[in-house]
């Protein structure tokens, strides 16, 4: 009986220091974010909605699923939300490739409980455990590009990309109705 | 022979699938943001990364892929994995529709790791955009309008 209170503060005492620093080894480039923390470490890339609620379906989702880092050290799950671009661009492209490997990974963690964020990551290279190449995460506007090849053309892919111009013609930049669009416009451009 | 550090990660292992297991139904009224902006604070504070302000980058950080949340009334973020049946939460179309708009949802909340993550079974009412901001903070980047469509 005694011991089941000693595993359960060996746990609550430990997983958290563990989750503090894996900056160790880390060659993650600063983006002068205000919580970021370097960290390299092993993971499996899974599909987050499998992992949590138990909807598998094939290749974690084929590149429209967020996917997952559960972090081999500790079994947390880390939330990728950002690839090393830019542009405005997540890390499913990056970690597809990847689906149900262990993999390492270098980048940038995120720890800011103040506003929710726990385990939040920026994914800046990938390889399998045991490879010595890095795959650098930055292959997203190439995905886009050949998913959208009538979309090509000069500037950045996000004045191209067929939905966001469509959502813009129909509701603006604001989002409050093309009709309301040039009196908005006065106002904060006057 | 074990050591501690094994004890726990295997501990920490073993806990984990049971949390992913349970999910609670919620009801949950806020606004569909963008995850990274909100958390970063890459383009400013958290009042300036919603609403009518941020309303083009919501939608372009949606188109790329990056994780959608909703933002209750009392500050608490969800990340939304699943909507009405879709999901396609990597740049999907319904997320994106639904960029900065206030929603009340009714679905199921699960919790790991201190992170929340909603499925989204009905939206019970879409409120379109609700937080009007352009006025504090004009676009967000301010680049989000092309110098000759101002």
């Amino acid at each position: 009986m005694r011991c089941v209170p000693l595993l359960i503060a060996a746990l609550f005492a430990v997983s958290p220091a563990l989750a503090q620093d894996f900056s160790a080894g880390s060659e993650a480039k600063s983006w002068n974010l205000f919580a970021e923390q370097p960290a390299l470490f092993e993971a499996r890339v899974v599909d987050i909605l499998c992992e949590i609620a138990g909807d598998c379906p094939a290749n974690c989702g084929d590149g429209n699923r967020q996917l997952g880092l559960v972090r081999a050290v500790d079994g947390v799950l880390v939330f990728p939300n950002k690839n090393a671009q830019a542009a405005f661009s997540g890390a499913t492209a990056e970690l597809q490739p990847f689906c149900g490997m262990d993999v390492e990974v270098d980048g940038l963690m995120l720890e800011d409980p103040e506003i929710g964020a726990r385990n939040v990551y920026l994914v800046q290279k990938i390889r399998k455990v045991g490879a010595t190449e890095w795959t650098a995460a930055n292959q997203w506007t190439k995905v886009w590009a050949e998913k959208h090849p009538e979309a090509a053309g000069e500037g950045p892919w996000f004045r191209r990309d067929p939905r966001v111009k469509a959502e813009i013609a129909e509701e603006g930049y604001f989002g409050l109705g093309a009709g309301r669009e040039a009196e908005i416009k006065a106002e904060v451009f006057p | 022979m074990r050591t501690p550090l094994s004890l726990a990660a295997g501990l920490a292992l073993l806990a984990a699938p049971v949390l992913a297991a349970e999910g609670t139904r919620v009801q949950v009224t806020g606004e569909i943001i963008d995850t990274w902006c909100y958390f970063s604070g890459v383009m400013g504070g958290q009042d300036a990364v919603v609403g009518s302000a941020h309303h083009t980058c919501a939608l372009w950080c949606s188109a790329g892929g990056i994780p959608v949340g909703l933002l209750g009334d009392d500050g608490t973020v969800y990340m939304v994995l699943k909507i009405e049946g879709d999901g396609n939460n990597a740049s999907g179309d319904t997320q994106l529709n639904l960029a900065s708009h206030v929603i009340e949802a009714d679905g199921m909340l699960y919790q790991r790791d201190g992170l929340n993550y909603l499925v989204v079974e009905k939206i019970v009412t879409d409120r379109d955009i609700v937080v009007e901001n352009h006025l504090d903070y004009g676009t967000v980047p301010p680049f989000a309008i092309p110098q000759g469509e101002r």
